[in-house]
């Protein structure tokens, strides 16, 4: 073993060339998956982790909660559909805000005249809304107690909200959300359009009665009312616009990157088999076992790998304790585990080639011939 | 050179690998790279399509043309600035088509209907009367044709599509072009809420001035509005310009991990060759020669790849199906990534340089064979 590790001290330029090319895949890897999980969550994170188990869209509105209209009637045939227990109606829209003396920006507000069905699943800090003019915000984008200004129109007084609550992974389309009441949010909407007249729901809010499942409940909607859209809240979630897109985008990556790791380690341990072929043949000459040789090269491999993964978490992890865009990013230790479990298995096999070469070595070639049958 | 170029045709088994590996990396460059044009490419076309020099936006919109509002009283103070030559309103609505005359089905298409008055590149000048739209063509890919009706909204308004004009995507949707009319009947009827009336969400402004100077004195002149040159809008665009962040940083990265596999294998292949570039250098051949040799050789096993990243990229485009991924394939973006994958390939043969270089004709002869 001892010949395998001086070995890699003495041609450190190489063996460093390999573990600089699998830390930059690796974190390549965790990069990307870090930011295709920040990406979804980001896009419809207030959608999973919001309390109501069924969401009824417009079928016009394509799954987007602002391009949803409910209107009256459409409202009544939901509400009416079997298995239908409690229901709510929900609106969202994007506004600019204003907090103190910071400048202005963009957050999603989502109102609901049923706060105990629609709420944010689970709190990081503080309460739940009690009073009008009070919300629950993404934490991240807001602090406990800000006061934040709804800019209005020229000439109409700002609507005003304070943040009472946070919630982790709460943002709607990458952009900082607040739940809140209807009135809050009508206030909001008045505001910026002090003309508007009628505020149709963009959603109903349902929770299925007594004994029936959420799937069935999501059915029965849809087949009595043929403009509606009704989804499970996890379904809503996977299929909002975009999701699929961005799945799918990064498996095509994820599985370029995962195949160039083996093929490289593979590479790099069948040539420099090859260029030691002679000394190998020798060692076992002299009494060298082939399981010790054997053993040798896949001590290389999982140090090497060791050091790749090594190099590609540490590069990750201060990256993602920051974000990239507005978008945050997280250590998911889980992901992190198993993309290395991933990429050293893989790693280990690609090595069978080189194993191969290795276990066939014939000793008597070491006085007759190249070594390598 | 010869002599590697001869190497590269009677031993190509061992640079078969390497091949793989960096046809695997051109790939991946030109996968992040259509990925990045494609997503850009379908926010962003309706705006890349505008004549003019400036956008004009409601100064509380924050540069969003959904929240944008400008009154016929902005309007004329826009149009009174020193420097606009031509002025022309711009609405969009992002709604649901139906496709076909079905009012009953649940399969839309998602559709952004803009409404306009200065011509975007391939739209007549004039636009087309109340009801009817020129739609982009990616629409053509859903089986509609000139002459079909689309039904707009839940309220199922009927456009009919007189033609198609190419690149013209916005926010990754399919665009449909009509008058400003044809765009507030569709809004009032669809979203009573958000009826423009008389307003338009932005202006288009052609300037016979400095663009930067025309803006400012445009702000400054209304009073209301924020003004953005084309260019500023379309990255100012939601997600825009973090996408093109993001993507570039990967993608550079990438080429880095094709510099380190360069650098790596002609390593490895210069340390089997130490002896062999003692007997070339005793025999007359510089240290100059030998490198340019390795670098040929990287160059040729590189080119190899991104051709065949090339020839790959054109078919992932080709069987890709509409609207799967929004994968879009460049001439310039291809011709981007090959460069940088054969700039990776000399900068990765630098490593191999000072063993070069430092060959000992004598020592190396005396270890050969």
């Amino acid at each position: 073993m001892f010949l395998a590790l001086r070995e890699m001290r003495r041609a450190v330029v190489r063996f460093g060339l390999l573990v600089a090319a699998i830390g930059l895949l690796v974190f390549l890897i965790l990069f990307q998956q870090a930011l295709q999980d920040g990406l979804l969550t980001s896009f419809v994170g207030a959608i999973r982790n919001q309390s109501a188990p069924v969401l009824v869209y417009s079928v016009d509105a394509q799954r987007t909660l602002q391009g949803s209209t409910i209107p009256p009637e459409l409202e009544r045939q939901v509400r009416g559909a079997e298995g239908v227990g409690r229901s709510a109606r929900l609106n969202q829209s994007t506004f600019t805000i204003r907090i103190g003396e910071e400048g202005d920006s963009d957050a999603a507000i989502i109102g609901t005249d049923d706060q105990e069905l629609v709420r944010p699943t689970t709190l990081t800090a503080g309460r739940r809304p009690e009073r009008e003019g009070e919300a629950v915000g993404s934490d991240g984008d807001f602090r406990l107690g800000a006061r934040v200004a709804v800019v209005g129109s020229p000439g109409v007084r700002p609507a005003e909200v304070t943040v009472v609550g946070l919630a982790e992974d709460l943002q709607l389309s990458v952009t900082p959300t607040l739940f809140t009441d209807l009135d809050t949010f009508r206030a909001a909407s008045m505001a910026v359009n002090p003309g508007a007249t009628a505020m149709l729901p963009n959603a109903i809010a349902v929770a299925p009665a007594d004994g029936a499942s959420a799937e069935r409940v999501a059915a029965s909607i849809n087949s009595v009312a043929p403009d509606a859209d009704a989804l499970t809240r996890g379904d809503a979630a996977d299929n909002s616009p975009g999701v699929a897109q961005v799945r799918q985008s990064f498996q095509v990556i994820f599985l370029l990157y995962g195949l160039v790791v083996p093929l490289l380690t593979g590479l790099f341990f069948l040539i420099i088999t090859l260029q030691k072929a002679g000394s190998l043949t020798l060692l076992r000459a002299i009494g060298a076992r082939a399981s010790v040789l054997a053993g040798s090269l896949l001590l290389q491999v999982g140090i090497v790998m060791g050091l790749g993964l090594a190099v590609g978490v540490g590069l990750f992890y201060p990256l993602s304790r920051t974000g990239v865009g507005g978008l945050s990013l997280r250590f998911d230790a889980t992901a992190v585990l198993a993309w290395s479990a991933l990429l050293l298995g893989l790693g280990l096999l690609s090595a069978l080639a080189s194993l191969r070469r290795v276990l066939r070595i014939d000793p008597i070639e070491a006085t007759s011939g190249p070594g390598v049958r | 050179m010869r002599l590697a170029l001869r190497e590269l045709r009677r031993r190509p088994g061992r640079f078969v690998v390497a091949a793989s590996i960096l046809t695997l990396i051109a790939l991946l460059l030109m996968f992040l790279g259509g990925l990045l044009d494609g997503l850009i490419g379908s926010s962003t076309a309706a705006y890349r399509a505008q004549p003019g020099d400036l956008i004009v936006y409601s100064a509380s919109s924050r540069e969003s043309l959904v929240r944008s509002r400008i009154t016929a009283e902005t309007r004329a103070a826009v149009e009174a600035t020193a420097g606009v030559e031509a002025i022309g309103g711009l609405g969009s609505l992002q709604v649901g088509a139906r496709l076909g005359e079905d009012p009953g089905s649940r399969e839309l298409v998602g559709t952004v209907l803009f409404g306009y008055e200065l011509a975007p590149r391939g739209l007549p000048a004039e636009p087309p009367p109340t009801g009817e739209v020129v739609a982009d063509s990616s629409l053509r890919s859903e089986g509609v044709s000139v002459g079909d009706t689309v039904l707009l909204g839940p309220q199922r308004s009927p456009l009919r599509v007189t033609g198609f004009v190419d690149d013209t995507r916005y926010s990754g949707q399919v665009s449909l072009w009509g008058s400003l009319d044809t765009w507030r009947a569709v809004t009032a009827a669809n979203r009573p809420g958000q009826s423009p009336g008389d307003t338009v969400q932005a202006l288009v402004v052609r300037t016979d001035g400095a663009p930067a100077a025309v803006a400012a004195a445009i702000d400054a002149g209304s009073g209301s509005t924020a003004t953005l040159t084309l260019a500023a809008a379309t990255e100012a665009l939601p997600g825009v310009a973090q996408q093109r962040s993001t993507f570039n940083q990967i993608i550079g990265v990438t080429a880095l991990v094709a510099l380190v596999v360069v650098a790596l294998f002609f390593a490895l292949i210069t340390v089997e060759r130490t002896a062999l570039y003692g007997i070339l250098k005793a025999v007359g051949a510089s240290g100059a020669t030998l490198f340019a040799g390795v670098v040929t050789q990287a160059l040729v096993v590189t080119g190899l790849a991104a051709t065949i990243g090339v020839a790959g990229s054109l078919a992932l485009d080709a069987v890709l199906p509409a609207g799967a991924i929004p994968f879009e394939v460049t001439p310039s973006r291809l011709i981007t990534s090959v460069v940088l994958m054969l700039v990776a390939a000399i900068a990765g043969c630098a490593f191999s340089l000072r063993r070069v270089l430092r060959v000992e004709p004598a020592s190396a002869i005396g270890t050969a064979g």
